[in-house]
This record gives C-alpha cells, structure tokens and sequence, in this order.
C-alpha cells in the first residue's frame, strides 16, 4: 500500500489559509490504512482545523466526505456535489489522489493535507515499513522476495556490502541488513545457488528517474 | 484568574471504573458544570470524541479509565491512555493547551479519588482560564 503522514496543523491552516469554505476529503484505501486520511482522519482534522480557527477568530466553514478510492473517476465523482459547496478541496489522499481530483475539478484548488511518504507495508500494528521503491524492474524472483533497491541503504545487487553487524545495517543500526535476510530466506528455500547469479548494473529509466512512467493495458481499452 | 468563571468539565468514563450511581455525587459540584459520558469501556474514547467534546463548550474534559492491569478487556485503558497523549499534542498544536485534557485510572466506586481528580482539574482550569476556542 501506499503509506502516508498527515501534514503538521500548522502547515495545513497556511494552505487553506485562503479559504473560507473547505471540504476535507478522505481516502478510504491505503491512507486509511495508515491513518492518515481515512474517514476518522477526516473527522479528527475537521474538528481541530475547526477549533484552531476559532480560537484564532477565523470564520471557516469545514465539510467532511470520504470516498472509497481518490484515485480513480469513478470513485471520486461521488464527491462532485460537496465539492460544488466548497471553495476548496483538502485531499487527504496520497499526491496521485490529490492530482487526480485535481485532473477531475479543474477549477477547485486541490490542496494536499499529506505528505506520501513510500510504498510499503504494515510490520507490525503501528509501525509501517518501506518495502518497495517502484523501480519498474521487480527482482524479487532472485532475492528471495525481499528487495535489496529498497532495503539496502547501498542499492546492492551482488551480495552484501560486508560492513553489517548482527544482522544490521552499518547506515542504521535499526534497520535490518537486507542482504542478511536475503541470505537466510535463500538458504530456507535452498535457493542458496541463486547467489551466483550475476545482476548487471541496473537500468533506472524503468524507475522515476525515466520521468513519469505510463502503463498501458490495449485490452482493457475502449 | 478569570472572576466568575464557572468552568464546563467532560467526563469520559469507563462504566466499569465509575458507574451509573457515582455519577450522582457529581451534581454536589457547584463550582463547575459536568457533563457526563460514560463508555463500555475506555477503549472507546476515540480522538474525535475529545475534540469534540472541545468543540462542545468543554473547558476541560476528563478521562477516567480503570487502574493499568485491571482492564475486563485487558488493553482498553491503556489504547485509551495513548489516545489522550495524542490528542494532547494536537491540542498543543492547535493552541488550546494539552493540559486541558487528562486521563486519570481509578478503581470502580472511588469517590474520594474522583473527587480529588475533579478538585485538581478545577485548579488547573482557573489558572488556564476559559477554553479559548468557543
């Protein structure tokens, strides 16, 4: 899932500083997920923008809507009549959300009350971890799923940096050595051969630095 | 010090650490308004309820769970506790000042405790006046 944190208080009362009507809108996927902008985010926002502008003797009028996904069409025309009341839209969807309001109402401002911060999953209740960079050229096959471009400070490809320390990473100390896990999935799954494999140095134009990337499926078009 | 300031308490309570019939003592309290909310348990204090109970008129609201350990559903007090942590920060963010929320654990039918609690909340808010935000 796509992990996010809701922007600081302060920083979202200077976005919408603007506006005098606004409607927060939730995404119930993966920001739900990670409590940043599902339909209790929203609640929990609405009330404490409402209070802080009070006391800050700031007229704002705040509508609250969630929809299941801010990312597609079809999800987020359900939010088209409370965003005609609004002079404003605080998406608390991850930027893809957010553009894609923003693509759909071209003349309300879409405003970002997240920062995405990466793609990753829940590890534990609360704690959520970066497993995925979306480099456009999954490996996993080899490292025995786990994803030494995401999980390696250093990005390696052939075996570990050797600068570890009981199983973790020497950039920090808290993150576990990708490479030791690695090592230790390949030797469950007596795939250990796997580390003679050769990876070439790897071709980033499938990943971000290509600019932004477009997936196209013919069969699914119309 | 605000003269004549008659501060408006929330009380979030677990049933199972101040009940129904403890709740009468409450009206004896002249100096302050209480309003009373009583839960399952202290796990259902969620964020929102807090914030609103600020949005309500509250100048200060309280939060009494059962004692650490003695939870029926064994974690419910401590979710609670971490619950009003949180929204203590985003109180002082906003500007309205944490101190106006708190969570006390006492045991079922302590109201010498309860009384106590109230006592020092109501000293806190005279010296943090009425809650700026209404």
């Amino acid at each position: 899932m796509i992990v996010g944190e809701q922007k600081s208080i302060s920083e979202i009362k200077t976005i919408i500083a603007p506006y005098k009507k606004i409607l927060i809108m939730g995404c119930g996927t993966c920001v739900k997920t990670c409590f940043a902008g599902g339909e209790d985010e929203v609640a929990v926002l609405a009330s404490a923008l409402r209070l802080a502008c009070k006391k800050d003797g700031k007229e704002i009028e705040i509508e609250e809507f969630t929809v299941e996904r801010q990312c597609e069409d079809e999800f987020i025309q359900e939010g088209a009549p409370a965003i005609s009341r609004n002079e404003g839209v605080l998406s608390l969807a991850c930027g893809a959300g957010v553009q894609a309001l923003a693509r759909r109402f071209l003349k309300t401002p879409v405003l970002p009350g997240v920062n995405t911060t990466f793609i990753g999953v829940l590890e534990k209740q609360g704690v959520f971890t970066e497993e995925c960079a979306g480099c456009g050229d999954c490996k996993l096959a080899i490292f025995g799923g786990i994803c030494p471009v995401t999980r390696c400070a250093k990005k390696l490809l052939n075996g570990p940096c050797g600068g570890s320390q009981n199983g973790k990473c020497e950039v920090n100390p808290e993150t576990d050595c990708a490479w030791q896990l690695i090592i230790e999935r390949l030797r469950i799954l007596g795939q250990m051969d796997n580390l003679r494999i050769y990876v070439p140095p790897k071709n980033w134009q499938t990943s971000l630095s290509g600019g932004p990337r477009k997936m196209v499926r013919e069969d699914h078009m119309i | 010090m605000v003269e004549n300031y008659k501060p408006k308490i929330t009380l979030f309570h677990c049933i199972n650490a101040f009940d129904d019939t403890d709740e009468l003592f409450l009206t004896g309290k002249d100096t302050c308004e209480i309003q009373t909310v009583k839960m399952p348990c202290s796990s259902m204090v969620k964020d929102v309820f807090l914030l609103r109970a600020f949005e309500a008129g509250a100048d200060g609201v309280i939060v009494l769970v059962c004692p650490e350990g003695q939870c029926r559903f064994l974690e419910g007090n401590i979710r609670a506790k971490k619950r009003v942590a949180w929204v203590r920060n985003l109180l002082d963010e906003i500007g309205l000042n944490g101190q106006r929320l708190s969570l006390s654990n006492i045991s079922s039918g302590d109201k010498i405790t309860a009384g106590q609690i109230i006592d020092n909340v109501l000293k806190n808010l005279a010296e943090l006046g009425p809650n700026p935000a209404v």
